[in-house]
């Protein structure tokens, strides 16, 4: 059963998703994961579809076309692989920051976690606050590879965050099984 | 006394408002023992509901001991047609469930609870629990009513796919 990713972004108004799900089903495709958000205003869209066989990725973005057209969306298909990939095993934390917005916030935290082998599961951005004044704040979840030291990571974000001028904090996100 | 199957989604059951147990009797004392015997067969589990072994009765086991965000502990617990009391102090913390593979969710509990109920030996038993044990508690209670922590997550943003356990 071959899978697609599909993403569309549109400025946001009532319908998208029935519509762009309708198409979908009427192309026989079962939506898998998703996630759709509002970003600053415009209707973002990340769909991992399973699709009837024979059916392939430009077939599927010209049949969707008719809806994109009339949501005004930016649409696109693309054929992914079929398998699952293994998650990475480690323990969840949550990672937050903010402060005045600036280039660059996003790459630098995620460059240090990177080096430190985490992997990031989960991350969001807003751009919130007044507009002369704009606030960024990000939120992310982590995976660290086993054998972490935790308090050595927050204290190299600490020192990043003195850096780029922003608050920082990391706290554990594991589950507790009930 | 035995380990029975743990039951997970789509299984009915878990969505029914579970009957009172009433009397304390043999067949009580014998769903506590495999309350007690399922819940220590997984190691990370801290809870567990009759419903979630298939009986829509009002009855859960729990047991918290060692548990690192523990702060009270009443150790092995086994409680029939339990009420709450009093609930208070909310608390955002992250919940996996035997009974739904493969997600866990942030679900805001209260922080300190006063339950009652009958034990196996039919007595009355009131329990003041707080913190995690507290969270374990409403958990708990919430799969007597045929609520699952998917149906109390604080934002659709919060349900996450979580690494395997066992």
């Amino acid at each position: 059963m071959p899978h697609f990713a599909v993403s569309a972004v549109g400025v946001d108004r009532p319908g998208i998703v029935s519509a762009v799900t309708g198409a979908l089903v009427n192309q026989g495709c079962n939506l898998e994961d998703t996630s759709m958000s509002i970003l600053r205003g415009h209707f973002a869209m990340m769909l991992l579809v399973a699709g009837p066989d024979g059916l392939g990725a430009e077939a599927l973005e010209a049949a969707l076309a008719h809806t994109a057209g009339d949501f005004d969306l930016v649409l696109a298909v693309r054929q992914i692989d079929d398998s699952v990939p293994v998650p990475l095993q480690g323990e969840t934390w949550t990672v937050s920051v903010y402060g005045a917005d600036q280039p660059g916030i996003v790459h630098r935290v995620t460059e240090l976690l990177a080096a430190a082998g985490a992997n990031v599961i989960d991350l969001t951005t807003r751009v919130i606050g007044e507009a002369d004044r704009p606030l960024y704040a990000m939120l992310l979840d982590v995976t660290l590879p086993p054998g972490t030291e935790s308090a050595d990571l927050r204290g190299r974000l600490d020192v990043l965050a003195v850096d780029l001028g922003v608050d920082c904090s990391m706290h554990p996100a594991d589950a507790d099984v009930l | 006394m035995a380990i029975r199957p743990v039951l997970a989604l789509p299984a009915p059951v878990l969505k029914q408002v579970a009957q009172p147990v009433g009397r304390i009797d043999d067949a009580a004392r014998a769903l506590a023992a495999d309350l007690v015997d399922t819940m220590r067969a997984s190691p990370a589990c801290v809870g567990l509901a009759a419903p979630q072994i298939g009986v829509p009765l009002r009855a859960f086991a729990m047991d918290i001991t060692g548990h690192k965000k523990a702060v009270s502990c009443h150790g092995e617990v086994v409680l029939f047609d339990p009420e709450v009391l009093l609930a208070h102090g909310p608390d955002v913390g992250r919940e996996g469930c035997m009974s739904v593979p493969d997600f866990t969710g942030d679900v805001t509990r209260a922080t300190r609870i006063v339950i009652r109920g009958f034990d196996a030996d039919g007595r009355d038993r009131v329990i003041q629990a707080d913190a995690f044990e507290a969270r374990a508690v409403q958990h708990e209670l919430d799969h007597l009513d045929g609520l699952l922590f998917l149906d109390r997550v604080s934002s659709p943003h919060s349900v996450f796919r979580r690494k395997t356990y066992r």
